[in-house]
């Protein structure tokens, strides 16, 4: 019978459910954030852009729960989170600080399909990052890397300084590959000599990097919820399909 | 509640304060010193010109303040603690306001429940006897500045020997009933009444 | 008529794969201004639960309470999801 068969698929599908993981390694990406490089057996893969709920529980049980995007393309074989400490926050000052290998998590996931780009989804890709919101965008282009994809893609991250920048040299051994364009502006202090973009982002600078809206990109924002507001409007006063803008807002905290 | 099989995370204790205060703690709360900003909505800013006060509802005669009115009622600035459902207590806190009684005064509530109602649509019920006789003021002010608005400026109501949710910001008015309706949190889980002290966070509770 | 209806149990399979599906891309038609956005484009704001808001309108589009061993949900408007392929 129809829902039958129904129930038994939906049986099949694997709950939501904490998983230990334990931490390989710990990365310093920046002075203010870490990599965790994490095992965990029941992990069952995810597509690029993801997320993970990340739970601690103290001696007397009191727990804490946040919310991190996957670092890591899905080809990898470990699971990557990239913490960045958020000024006066309850669980970053632990896991960018405290944490060592051997230690272990609580995880769940991966969440969220809305906010997820696989190569066959195709492109052009344009990409927006504030701060940390940086994270799922690069599970994106190292998805991308991985399967020798040449999508055109193009980055802009903001960052405050060259200090918040995360995985730096990555993306410089990964843009000379076909169709990847990154660019970074810094919004408080850039680096010496520096002769790019040195101000929030506004209206000439998305026109500058482009795609503009003939070409019909897919567009994924993400950072600080103020960040993502501010070019979403930017995006679709350019003329940007608002349907094909995906956002992800980390809230008010960072970048 | 946490199974045997969790594992601990070595060395996490949270943003959680020594708890050096027993006995000012009701049961499950941590100690915080930082002031948590909830909210069911975004920031409501109404003009101080627009806003005003209203007791109605089961009364022999209704009656509304405006702003200027308002803070012209008596004042009394007090310490009291706060606990919030979601587990952050803070203690010590000083408000200056109005006692509900005050406003109530003359208005001859005719029924036994009361619900506050505010600006961007909340709402919260409580029995007319928990914000009668000291137990509640509408505050405008927190530790003798004015009340951010992101804690419920221009006012709010405060009554702080329920959760916190009871003490609704952004208050725009009284509405006394006859009957006992939900507010929001009351409409989706919350417990109805919110002892802290007896540890009334939901309805299983 | 008394044969006119059956019960929730009837309707479950229904309701459980509305449930499965993955809440970012359920699309929701609100009750007020009649705007469709997917739940991920949803605003989220953090009170005693969790409220998510029409991204257009600013009205409650869905109402959490994130009670310990209970989780209570409070669904307004139209919510849409895709079936999968039978």
């Amino acid at each position: 019978m129809a829902r039958a068969a129904v129930l038994e698929r939906l049986s099949r599908r694997p709950p939501l459910r904490w998983h230990t993981a334990t931490v390989r390694d710990v990365v310093v990406e920046s002075p203010r954030a870490r990599t965790l490089v994490l095992d965990m057996p029941e992990w069952a893969g995810h597509r690029a852009g993801q997320h993970v709920d990340v739970r601690l529980t103290a001696e007397d049980g009191y727990q804490a729960q946040r919310s991190y995007s996957v670092a890591s393309a899905p080809e990898l074989d470990a699971l990557e989170l990239t913490i960045e400490l958020v000024a006066d926050g309850e669980v970053s000052p632990y896991l960018v600080h405290e944490l060592r290998p051997g230690d272990q998590l609580e995880l769940r996931g991966p969440i969220g399909g809305h906010f997820t780009w696989s190569v066959p989804d195709g492109g052009p890709l344009l990409l927006l990052a504030g701060g940390s919101g940086l994270v799922p965008l690069m599970s994106m282009l190292r998805h991308r890397a991985a399967r020798a994809s040449d999508v055109p893609a193009r980055l802009l991250a903001s960052v405050r300084s060259p200090e918040d920048r995360l995985y730096g040299a990555e993306l410089e051994t990964l843009e000379p590959r076909a169709g990847l364009h990154i660019a970074w502006t810094y919004t408080r202090s850039p680096p010496p000599g520096w002769d790019g973009w040195a101000r929030r982002v506004d209206a000439d600078m998305l026109a500058e990097l482009g795609p503009g809206p003939d070409e019909r990109p897919l567009i994924f924002v993400c950072g600080p919820t103020a960040f993502v507001e501010h070019v979403a409007t930017l995006l679709v006063d350019a003329g940007h399909d608002p349907g094909a803008i995906r956002a992800e807002r980390f809230g008010p905290t960072g970048g | 509640m946490i199974w045997r099989m969790t594992p601990i995370s070595r060395g996490f204790r949270g943003r959680r304060e020594p708890e050096a205060e027993t006995g000012r703690l009701p049961p499950g709360q941590y100690l915080t010193r930082d002031f948590p900003v909830l909210s069911a909505g975004p920031t409501p800013r109404t003009p101080l010109d627009e806003w005003s006060l209203t007791v109605h509802g089961a009364v022999d005669e209704a009656r509304s303040w405006t702003w200027e009115e308002f803070l012209a009622l008596p004042m009394e600035t007090f310490t009291v603690d706060i606990h919030c459902v979601t587990k952050w207590s803070k203690l010590d806190t000083s408000w200056t306001g109005v006692s509900v009684d005050v406003l109530l005064e003359g208005a001859g509530p005719g029924g036994d429940y009361v619900e506050a109602w505010c600006d961007g649509g909340y709402t919260t019920n409580l029995p007319l006897e928990d914000v009668t006789d000291g137990k509640a003021w509408v505050v405008h002010e927190f530790g003798g500045e004015p009340l951010e608005p992101e804690h419920g400026g221009p006012a709010r109501l405060l009554v702080p020997h329920l959760y916190f949710w009871k003490s609704a910001k952004w208050l725009r008015g009284l509405t006394i009933t006859l009957d006992d309706e939900p507010g929001f949190w009351e409409s989706v889980g919350y417990h109805n009444y919110g002892d802290p002290w007896r540890e009334q966070r939901y309805w299983s509770d | 008529m008394t044969e006119l209806y059956t019960d929730g149990n009837d309707a479950a399979g229904l309701l459980a794969e509305f449930m499965a599906a993955d809440p970012t891309t359920t699309r929701r038609r609100c009750q007020s201004c009649h705007a469709e956005n997917p739940l991920a484009a949803h605003r989220a704001y953090r009170g005693a639960g969790v409220v998510l808001r029409c991204p257009a309108c600013g009205d409650v589009a869905v109402v959490i309470g994130d009670c310990e061993g209970e989780l209570v949900i409070e669904w307004r408007g139209a919510y849409r999801t895709r079936r999968p392929p039978q």
